[in-house]
């Protein structure tokens, strides 16, 4: 049976097709890698065939379409099984005779299919690498085409492992990106600390490299025992199969729950313990520090309802996993600082310092854009919006109300960070400056990150739309900065690079810290003010937005 | 004149709204009296929801004028939201809120505050019978019991005027009872409401009042026997058989009383239905004339006429 006989993938090709976010995505790609060849295009009147020109440009190239993919990729499979299953689709589909075997090739290979069809716009920029001599097909163009379609199987299949079990679209997303997040940039964490250490621990550190296909990029784009790579050794063989496999692991779990069961899931109807249980109520205070089960009061006066309404419609805004995950964040921190301090790691404060800020920022990435993205597009889509309009209340207590819910938990993430700092700064007094700045550049970063998928999330009225468009925006900003920075002093000069990296203030805050490969930029206090000052517009935008939405039609 | 004055609660005078070259709304004039319930009955995009828009200043009219209490709908927006209490037809439940927090939280939207505001809540649950579920996640509650959270909802800052859109739709027959025995309840209070509903038998046993929209336009407004009188004047009259044979025989008699165009015949049924506005006299002699005629009738009934007759006359003239 072909593939264009499956009604699931003709389908999905259909409405994908049809739909202005895959026509984006495709021109975004094309736009991003002419862009980047067009930079470097030999202006003279001779060329010279045995230079590394095109190897300069064909790395950034190379770094640039495997984060469109990363950014890219995962949106639409984290979405399509939990979109279907709220739409009571899935139930139709699952009722039908199209087996789950079918239904999943449908869906994943309509991904994978128009995932090829994004990479493959970046075709003529990679050709023209080819044409300016020093780049080849055999050894870099196919494997990085390959790298880069297994890159998106993997991502699809990680996507649908996680749509099938996901209870919202938002909640999907954000599981997905954490997990390409932990496969692509945190598996390389262990080497980077315990990389130097001879032993059994290195070695798995070593081993736990072959998750990401950084390593692979890195040797197959010549950058292997550069200033940014501690010595990764895997190939890009190794990345594929690798990535196949954890594919096929991830498509048998999700075909294995794509059957009617998957439905038949309780509604959690809540429960509150009465004064009876005065014992087990005990427990739960000691284990949660506050009780879960206990009626909630009512909302004080002084308080902005809408913040209280966030916080608890979050799955876990509620106080009890806030205090899980800042207590989570405070442990992880500490151990970094106590790591340095013990002298298990010999690369001193810096880098920890540098691996700290890392931390933040990916928890910063990870939940600031989904967070943001949901406060008007889910509240429009779920009919809450109506209702609201319908109340006294005004557009500015509606707008301090959601965008300080997101405030306030980044803060407590980054606030449960900073014993590491304070720990740094008992070691190395001098730090205590730098310390400052890196907490300044921080708190711009969680501005930026806010109130761009606020805003975002203003024009968006469809809640998956809205964080998977706020993702890629965020990403682009913090991880696109990253790639030219990777190409610093080949091809990109200081100076571009530093300008480049003044919309990126988690570049401000390794540069405060010296972290190696930052020293040389200056990024402070000009980085706070570009950083201010997009948060400042994207809020200004977002309050004529929200005026809009609420007054009369 | 004020609304106290003439005793309307809801009035719209000359109500028009229109986007561009679409006229949604076109002159609509309608009133309600305190304790009355309107019914609103349309088909699909006819103009009740940009009506009901207007009325609770989320929409501003092209031309004309909606006062609820006498305050100007689209002037004083921010009064009548206090005047009215508004349950769309999309429920905009918060998922991981109980019912008590869900009640809390737009009771604090409106500005009620401490005790009153405890008390309010009590009060509001007791009414619409949802004291049980307080401590219960709103998504896990069936479709009627969040249509009656929702209500709650509106009555929390008690409003002169609730307005529900579609309350009755999706609920089960036992729920749409309970539904019905709340409306009537409030009404009974003093609340004035209207409802737009496409459940119209449903309604017919609620409504004093209906209002008959199509394509925008009014086609009918006021007490519901007086719509019905003017909407279906012919009585409709239903003849049972007892032999299929006797069919050709009956209808070829009618035809010489009513309409042959009018006749309805049910052969599965043996019936035949037909309006008509003969006199009872005259209605005697049909029946003897198709004795005479050897057709062994087992009934003679009128048919009683209701809201959805008087609505299909209505959606079919326009």
């Amino acid at each position: 049976m072909t593939l264009l006989s499956n009604p699931i993938y003709r389908r999905e090709m259909l409405s994908r097709l049809r739909s202005w976010k895959t026509g984006t995505a495709v021109i975004a790609v094309a736009l991003l890698s002419s862009t980047l060849v067009l930079l470097r295009w030999p202006a003279d009147a001779t060329v010279d065939l045995v230079s590394r020109g095109a190897v300069l440009i064909f790395r950034p190239l190379a770094f640039a379409m495997a984060m469109a993919v990363m950014m890219l990729v995962p949106a639409f499979p984290a979405t399509c099984l939990v979109t279907e299953r709220q739409a009571g689709t899935l139930a139709l589909l699952l009722a039908s005779p199209v087996t789950p075997w079918r239904l999943y090739v449908g869906k994943m290979m309509s991904n994978v299919v128009l995932s090829a069809l994004m990479i493959s716009v970046g075709l003529p920029a990679l050709s023209a690498c080819f044409a300016m001599g020093g780049v080849t097909w055999l050894d870099h163009i196919v494997p990085l085409l390959l790298v880069l379609l297994t890159m998106a199987v993997q991502y699809s299949a990680i996507g649908l492992w996680v749509s099938v079990r996901a209870v919202s679209t938002d909640a999907a997303l954000r599981w997905t990106y954490g997990l390409i997040l932990l496969g692509s940039v945190l598996s390389l964490g262990p080497h980077v600390l315990v990389g130097n250490i001879a032993g059994g621990v290195a070695h798995a550190a070593q081993r736990l490299t072959v998750l990401s296909p950084l390593p692979a990029l890195q040797r197959l784009t010549g950058s292997t025992g550069g200033p940014t790579s501690p010595g990764w050794e895997s190939s890009w063989q190794v990345f594929v199969l690798v990535a196949c496999a954890i594919s096929l692991a991830f498509s048998w779990a999700t075909i294995r729950r794509l059957n009617p069961i998957l439905l038949d899931r309780p509604r959690p109807t809540g429960r509150i313990v009465g004064r009876g249980a005065a014992q087990a109520s005990w427990w739960r205070r000691l284990a949660y520090l506050v009780d879960p089960n206990k009626r909630t009061p009512g909302i004080p006066r002084w308080v902005n309802p809408i913040m209280v309404k966030e916080f608890r419609t979050r799955r876990f805004g509620r106080l009890h996993w806030l205090i899980r995950f800042v207590s989570l964040c405070a442990i992880v921190s500490l151990l970094l600082t106590v790591l340095a301090s013990l002298g298990t790691v010999s690369w001193g404060v810096e880098r920890i310092a540098g691996s700290l800020v890392l931390l933040q920022v990916a928890l910063l990435l990870l939940i600031g854009p989904s967070l943001g993205a949901n406060l008007i597009a889910a509240e429009i889509e779920s009919g809450g919006w109506q209702i609201l309009r319908a109340t006294p209340i005004s557009p500015w207590r509606v707008l301090s109300g959601k965008v300080m819910s997101v405030v306030w938990t980044m803060m407590l993430v980054l606030l449960a960070t900073l014993p590491g700092y304070a720990v740094m700064s008992f070691i190395q007094p001098t730090l205590s400056g730098q310390v400052e700045n890196v907490i300044i550049s921080l708190l711009v970063a969680m501005s930026m990150v806010v109130s761009i998928s606020a805003c975002i999330s203003g024009f968006m009225r469809s809640a998956a739309t809205a964080t998977a468009t706020a993702y890629a925006v965020v990403l682009s900003l913090f991880a696109g900065t990253m790639v030219i920075w990777l190409a610093r002093g080949r091809p990109f000069g200081v100076t571009l690079v530093e300008r480049i990296l003044l919309f990126n203030p988690a570049a401000a805050a390794l540069s405060e810290m010296g972290t190696p490969g930052f020293e040389q930029y200056r990024l402070t206090p000009t980085a706070w003010w570009v950083g201010l000052s997009i948060s400042g517009g994207c809020l200004v935008i977002l309050g004529w937005r929200l005026r809009q939405l609420t007054r009369p039609d | 004149m004020t609304a106290v004055e003439n005793e309307f609660v809801v009035e719209t005078v000359g109500l028009t709204k229109r986007y561009g070259d679409f006229v949604a709304l076109d002159d609509l004039n309608i009133h309600v009296r305190r304790g009355e319930i309107l019914g609103f009955i349309g088909p699909n995009g006819a103009g009740k929801t940009t009506t009901i828009k207007i009325l609770v200043g989320l929409s501003k009219p092209t031309a004309g004028q909606a006062r609820i209490a006498g305050v100007d709908c689209s002037r004083e927006a921010t009064r009548i939201k206090h005047l009215v209490g508004y349950m769309p037809d999309k429920f905009g439940a918060y998922n991981n809120m109980r019912v008590r927090e869900y009640l809390d939280f737009f009771a604090a939207v409106y500005g009620i505050h401490g005790r009153q505001r405890r008390d309010r809540i009590d009060g509001v649950m007791e009414k619409t019978n949802t004291t049980s579920m307080q401590d219960k996640y709103v998504e896990s509650l069936s479709h009627g019991m969040q249509q009656r959270v929702g209500i709650a909802r509106t009555l929390l800052h008690d409003p002169q005027v609730l307005i529900l859109d579609e309350p009755a739709n999706g609920l089960d027959p036992k729920a749409r009872i309970e539904m019905r025995e709340l409306l009537l309840k409030l009404a009974a209070e003093g609340k004035t409401l209207i409802v737009t509903s496409h459940i119209l038998p449903e309604l017919a046993r609620i409504c004093h009042t209906v209002a008959i929209i199509t394509q925008g336009r009014l086609r009918a407004f006021g007490r519901l026997a007086d719509v019905m009188q003017q909407l279906c004047p012919l009585r409709s009259f239903e003849v049972q058989l007892l032999r299929d044979g006797d069919l050709p025989t009956a209808v070829d008699i009618l035809g010489r009383h009513v309409d042959t165009r009018a006749i309805e015949v049910s052969p599965a049924e043996l019936a035949i239905r037909f309006p008509t506005a003969d006199s009872e006299q005259q209605l005697a002699g049909l029946l003897k004339e198709l004795v005479s005629a050897g057709v062994e009738v087992s009934q003679f009934r009128e048919v009683a006429g209701d809201l959805e007759d008087a609505f299909l006359s209505v959606a079919r003239d326009a």
